[in-house]
């Protein structure tokens, strides 16, 4: 079972890593381009194994009791705690130009988050809430048809990291606006998706809040500080 | 100086996260599951009037653990519109008991044991666990999912079953 999460993750690295690659041959802003893609696999794995901590905790399960829960992902990861473990990360790893880091893999992240969307088609996961749209989908055996929501995320977040991609290489962008964009990109899409994707609890609309107010703000302070 | 400080600080983190990480504890007084053959769980999937989602558990099985919390709070957010029912397999009635009262103390889900393990199989299933079965009223199975389920697809399959 695990195995089609394994194959949505090589998706996910294989679009950023592609960006990335493609970046580099049109003038990536980060000097060290070549770390970007090892500090990007570094910053995920931790947050993802923080993010299911944080999960465990919320559920009552003890980690040091249960170390092996870990391993279970399945089972469930904290959007926060993986999202705040990465960029944590993230901004450790690249201390020392952090702008120019985050400028750097602005349009990687982005690409690699559409891949792991576009891997809901292999993980059976593209289904949301019930729709009468044409487009509309109904799962094997069943009348009720549905919104292909993992896809939609795909497709959103694909084109933004294209077109962040094509901006970057053939316009100059001021320090810190292509990561700010691609904060505002990645939870606008999160954010405005919320309502089609089935849930038992519901997801942190009020993190995707902040994190587009936060991407807002970066992008401001970044035009206003050219 | 700093580095006591950052002692300090390892040594605050890790007290903090083991302070926040104490498992539930098993609540006194609960019950192992009641005993049920294959034929009453058919009988039972049969005569029922609204959906049900079968879980087949065991204490002993870690991701069972992993995937209980989901299940409590999907019962305590649907248990008005699909009963919920858990399975317990191939167990001891003092294991399932703490089982039960660690994970799902007050969720609305009525358990049962199947000491042989058969029923799953007479079910159409398999032999290893986790599994969850969803079936529409009069006991037609809807959707059978094996190992572990994420909440995006208990969702999905809860919805199938009370829209469809």
């Amino acid at each position: 079972m695990e195995f089609t999460l394994l194959a949505a993750a090589a998706i996910a690295g294989a679009s950023a890593y592609t960006m990335l690659w493609w970046e580099a041959r049109h003038g990536n802003a980060a000097r060290c381009t070549g770390n970007l893609w090892e500090i990007g696999v570094v910053s995920a794995v931790v947050g993802i194994f923080i993010g299911r901590i944080v999960a465990m905790v919320i559920d009552g399960v003890n980690p040091l009791a249960h170390p092996m829960d870990v391993i279970l992902v399945r089972s469930g990861i904290s959007t926060v705690g993986a999202s705040l473990g990465a960029l944590a990360v993230f901004a450790w790893l690249s201390r020392r130009e952090p702008t120019a880091m985050a400028d750097g893999i602005a349009a990687a992240a982005l690409a690699g988050l559409a891949g792991w969307h576009a891997g809901c088609l292999v993980r059976g996961t593209c289904l949301g809430t019930a729709s009468d749209l044409p487009w509309a989908v109904a799962q094997a055996g069943s009348t009720v048809t549905r919104h292909p929501v993992g896809v939609y995320a795909a497709v959103a977040l694909g084109a933004a990291a294209v077109t962040l991609a094509w901006w970057k290489a053939y316009r100059r962008a001021p320090a810190g606006a292509p990561a700010s964009i691609a904060v505002i990109a990645a939870a606008a899409t999160r954010l405005a998706l919320e309502p089609f994707q089935p849930s038992i609890s519901g997801g942190p609309v009020w993190f995707y809040a902040a994190a587009l107010a936060v991407g807002i703000a970066g992008l401001v302070w970044s035009v206003l500080r050219r | 100086m700093p580095r006591v400080f950052r002692l300090s600080l390892v040594v605050g983190v890790l007290a903090l996260v083991t302070a926040a990480c104490s498992s539930a504890e098993p609540v006194e007084g609960i019950e192992p599951p009641t005993p049920i053959t294959s034929t009453e769980m058919q009988q039972l999937l049969a005569a029922s009037t609204e959906p049900i989602v079968v879980n087949i558990w065991a204490s002993w099985c870690t991701p069972c653990r992993s995937e209980a919390p989901l299940l409590g709070r999907a019962a305590d957010a649907f248990g008005d519109d699909v009963e919920f029912v858990g399975l317990d397999v191939r167990d001891t009635p003092a294991g399932a008991a703490a089982f039960i009262g660690e994970f799902f103390p007050e969720a609305p889900i009525t358990h049962y044991a199947d000491r042989s393990g058969q029923i799953p199989v007479d079910l159409g299933a398999s032999r290893g666990v986790p599994l969850t079965l969803f079936y529409r009223p009069g006991g037609e199975l809807s959707y059978l999912h094996f190992g572990v389920i994420d909440e995006r697809t208990l969702a999905l399959q809860i919805d199938e079953l009370v829209s469809g």
